[in-house]
């Protein structure tokens, strides 16, 4: 296992992520990508942490961060998707749509 | 092949799959199983890169809070939907999109190969001791995001409770107006 | 005490500040608000004066200043800065004892006005703008203050500015004096450009030891003294001055003794190295000078309105003070504006003491006055005599100095020119002094009546000063030595030192002068009407002061309003039609356009950052 192996993983994962935000229509589809991409930086944080970082701390010190702000941000984008279903009857992205032209 | 190589291969390959899984299922409650799967793998990452604190972490965050959060918030909505939700219809251009962003990725990791030092970690107490001294500022930071996500969170969420009588008449409207604009961006 | 001189500018600012924010609230106070800080200053003043007498070695040391740094910008740091040198501290005198005593006298002038706390507000802030410019040790401080001095120059004689014409003369005045700013504005950045600093003794240092090329030196000093033409009002700007008459006659007094006019006069004082250094420019400040005392005189001879004589009297005097500066004596011209200061102030206090008292402002309206208000002929004949250069009162050494100093730097043909500017002044003095307060009352002005003591005292301070003020040009003590010992600049210092044929040659002019006028407007056996019908073409240019302002309005309406509608032609079509309004469709246009962009649709928001990112992988790839 070396370094690029990990990040050619962490690459993939990125990837297919970013096709989930970009290709779903459920808000809480989206959040799960979200959650992939987020993953893939965390991979990649703590892979150079491990193989580069003399102290080998820096890496995994940034990813408990990330997942503090993961954890967060699924907090507050789950209340938003409640609120958003309460009013619009729709966990769909596409149909709140109202702030266009 | 050694024993490490063999066990990055399959978390490798059950992390994509269930990466995969999460993309393309149309049940939203299996991709949260698929989803739980990837990140469960992604901690036996962590665990092969010597970072058995992130690995537990992971676990308790991602698979126990985060994943189950995900599942409420699916019981909360319109769950009869849920077994079957459409894609976008620029599903096709998002893959194009997304294989390219893994081509540029790919090309340049493959490209700049780095120099690697023995594979090893920190341990638990350097862990705690760095994150409690160096870091101490933004992990107090990041625990009042975590405090301000939180109020907002149930600020949000209870304000529709307070307001729903107020809301009703206004929501219906706006409705109707969504649909009737909607319907006229479809046609 | 002198590094407490910054108070003195900043007391009457203080009442500024006072008068303007809490004034409404508190009319009561706005008087002794005004006049209080006022006197601070004027005490202050003469700490610091003392001091000044009290040191050492008084000529060797020329200057004492002090700064505080306020901006630094680009590697030049800006200082507030104030230098106290005898230049400044002539000119601390006269403007807090000027600007104290006019308060004093505006108690009673200007107790019915409704906006009695906006006058003295104003008044404050005119005499800390130029009590600022006189400290000023550096351009920009300077400038800021020049600035101040014409803005409320602008509000004090618009002050009735429900009066077209005050509305009007408050304008002109401004205006015009904006022309000469400007002049100011441009020699002070060329002198920033080529030095990079805006202190005075650092740019005459530069100055002295050739740091500056000649030319250089020229043109600030020709530019220096174009801002002084628009402030002291000299030809071909000089236009304002008569009509500044529109403001409350304590205006006047201050406008004309110790505030506006002189400012030109203090800034070629203090700008002094450069015409020392360019002989070009002091030759312009000379005929500059000559020529508007001239000219100013002549008209004086004639208008009949007694504060427009006044206003025509202080132009000549003005181009006198520039006559001596350009002859390259500062000790006359400020030993000159010194006296002139105080003598103008009670001519025009006089004067607005006689309207007030009679209410007539045309001389020929007057005449025997005196029996009316003999308090106040006795004053405005001390101002009269003064400035006609009758001895022993100020204006007589004072004149006597200047024609003097003419006579050394520039010969005899100037010196005879400055001795002609000198009847002159005997002559319109003489006129306005005998036609006001002797020959037969006017039934008219029966019931005409002295004005209260307040207005009196200050005026009678001012006529003592006028009586005596021309002593300080003698030599009393060894630390002191006299006037041309205390202010001097370029030229060596001396004592006072009375040239004897001309002291008689002038003495001689100006009595006669004053006897021609008592036999014209007294005895009557000279008449005056055959001289005007001899002389009528010329008696009518100078009515209507050589047609200047008919000049100007048709260069205005002719010249300038026509090419001004081009400009404004091309501005409706070319920069409002297509630069902006053009402008302003293509972006309406564009943005329509550009709306259904916004699809109002979450992934295509997201779709744009990534094409946007793989866009910027394949141009960092490119390259």
């Amino acid at each position: 296992m070396e370094l690029y192996h990990v990040e050619m993983l962490s690459a993939a994962l990125f990837a297919i992520g970013i096709y989930g935000v970009l290709a779903r229509r459920n808000a809480v589809m989206i959040l799960m990508s979200i959650e992939l991409v987020l993953n893939a930086v965390n991979i990649n944080a703590v892979a150079y942490a491990a193989f580069l970082d003399p102290g080998r701390l820096v890496g995994q010190v940034i990813t408990i961060f990330v997942i503090t702000v993961a954890a967060a941000e699924v907090g507050l984008a789950m209340a938003i998707i409640l609120r958003l279903y309460r009013t619009r009857a729709t966990a769909n992205v596409d149909e709140a749509d109202s702030m266009k032209w | 092949m050694d024993a490490s190589a063999v066990a990055f291969t399959f978390l490798a390959v059950l992390i994509l799959g269930g990466a995969l899984g999460v993309v393309t299922t149309r049940n939203v409650a299996h991709a949260a199983l698929f989803l739980l799967l990837s990140l469960a793998s992604i901690s036996g990452i962590f665990i092969l890169l010597v970072a058995e604190f992130l690995a537990l972490v992971q676990i308790l965050i991602y698979g126990g809070a985060i994943t189950i959060v995900l599942l409420f918030a699916l019981m909360l909505t319109r769950a009869e939907e849920f077994s079957n939700v459409r894609d976008n219809p620029q599903w096709a251009v998002a893959a194009v999109a997304a294989l390219s962003i893994f081509g540029v990725l790919g090309g340049v990791i493959l490209n700049n190969k780095l120099d690697t030092q023995e594979l090893a970690g920190p341990s638990l107490e350097e862990l705690g001791t760095e994150l409690f001294t160096n870091w101490v500022v933004p992990f107090e930071i990041a625990s009042l995001v975590l405090l301000v996500a939180l109020i907002g969170a149930i600020i949000l969420a209870r304000a529709s409770d307070v307001e729903e009588s107020q809301d009703a008449g206004l929501a219906s409207s706006s409705r109707t107006d969504t649909d009737g604009q909607s319907r006229e961006g479809r046609s | 005490m002198m590094e407490y001189a910054w108070l003195i500018p900043v007391m009457p600012a203080i009442a500024f500040f006072f008068l303007a924010t809490a004034g409404r609230r508190l009319p009561n106070w706005s008087a002794i608000a005004a006049t209080g800080t006022m006197a601070a200053g004027f005490i202050i003043f003469w700490f610091v004066l003392a001091d000044w007498l009290s040191m050492e070695s008084l000529p060797a040391v020329k200057a004492f200043g002090f700064s505080i740094d306020w901006m630094k910008a680009g590697g030049s740091t800006f200082t507030w800065g104030m230098v106290i040198d005898p230049i400044s501290l002539v000119m601390l005198g006269l403007v807090t004892a000027a600007a104290l005593g006019i308060q004093i006298y505006t108690w009673s002038y200007m107790a019915h006005e409704p906006r009695f706390t906006w006058f003295f507000a104003v008044h404050s802030l005119f005499a800390a703008a130029m009590l600022t410019l006189v400290m000023a040790d550096n351009l920009l401080l300077l400038y800021i203050a020049w600035e101040l001095v014409g803005i409320c120059s602008y509000l004090l004689i618009g002050f009735f500015y429900e009066r077209r014409s005050a509305a009007e003369a408050a304008k002109k005045a401004f205006i015009t004096t904006r022309i000469g700013d400007v002049g100011l504005l441009i020699g002070i950045l060329l002198l920033f450009a080529k030095t990079g600093t805006f202190e005075l003794s650092a740019i005459f240092a530069l100055v002295e030891n050739g740091g500056l090329s000649d030319t250089v030196i020229t043109a600030a000093a020709v530019l220096f003294f174009l801002g002084a033409i628009g402030k002291s009002a000299q030809f071909p700007l000089h236009v304002w001055l008569p009509d500044a008459m529109e403001g409350p006659t304590p205006v006047s007094a201050l406008v004309h003794s110790a505030t506006m006019v002189v400012a030109g006069v203090y800034l070629v004082a203090r700008m002094f190295p450069f015409y020392e250094h360019s002989e070009s420019a002091a030759l312009m400040v000379t005929l500059i000078g000559a020529f508007t005392a001239i000219g100013a005189a002549a008209i004086a001879l004639v208008v009949t309105d007694i504060k427009r004589i006044l206003a025509y009297s202080t132009l000549t005097d003005l181009g006198f003070m520039m006559f001596a500066l350009g002859a390259g004596s500062v000790t006359a011209g400020m030993f000159h504006l010194l006296v002139h200061g105080f003598s103008k102030a009670i001519l025009f206090l006089a004067a607005g003491s006689i309207s007030h008292g009679s209410g007539q402002t045309d001389i020929r309206q007057m005449g025997g006055l005196w029996r009316k208000m003999p308090i106040t002929a006795v004053i405005f004949g001390i101002g009269a005599l003064s400035l006609g250069g009758i001895p022993p009162f100020g204006g007589f050494f004072s004149k006597d100095e200047v024609i003097t100093a003419v006579f050394d730097g520039r010969g005899l043909f100037f010196m005879s020119i400055a001795l002609l500017i000198g009847f002159m002044k005997a002559l319109y003095m003489g006129r306005v002094f005998f036609a006001v307060f002797f020959g037969k009352l006017k039934p008219e002005n029966e019931d005409a009546h002295e004005s209260p003591v307040v207005m009196l005292a200050p005026m009678l301070v001012f006529a003592f000063l006028a009586l005596t003020i021309g002593f300080v040009a003698l030599n009393y003590t060894d630390a002191y030595q006299g006037f041309g010992y205390f202010v001097f600049a370029g030229e060596h210092q001396e004592a006072f030192h009375l040239n004897k044929g001309i002291a008689i040659g002038s003495i001689a002019l100006a009595v006669s002068g004053f006897i021609l006028t008592w036999l014209a407007y007294v005895q009557g056996s000279l008449k005056t009407e055959p001289i005007i019908r001899r002389f009528s073409g010329v008696h009518r240019v100078l009515i209507n002061k050589y047609y200047v302002d008919e000049v100007y309005q048709w260069v205005i309406d002719k010249v300038v309003l026509v090419f001004g509608r081009f400009i404004a032609f091309f501005d409706r079509a070319f920069i409002n039609d297509i630069g902006v309004n053009g402008t302003g469709a293509i972006a309406t246009t564009t943005g329509r356009l550009m709306r259904y962009v916004q699809s109002g649709k979450l992934y295509t928001y997201a779709m744009g950052m990534v094409v946007g990112f793989l866009g910027l992988a394949l141009a960092w790839w490119v390259s």
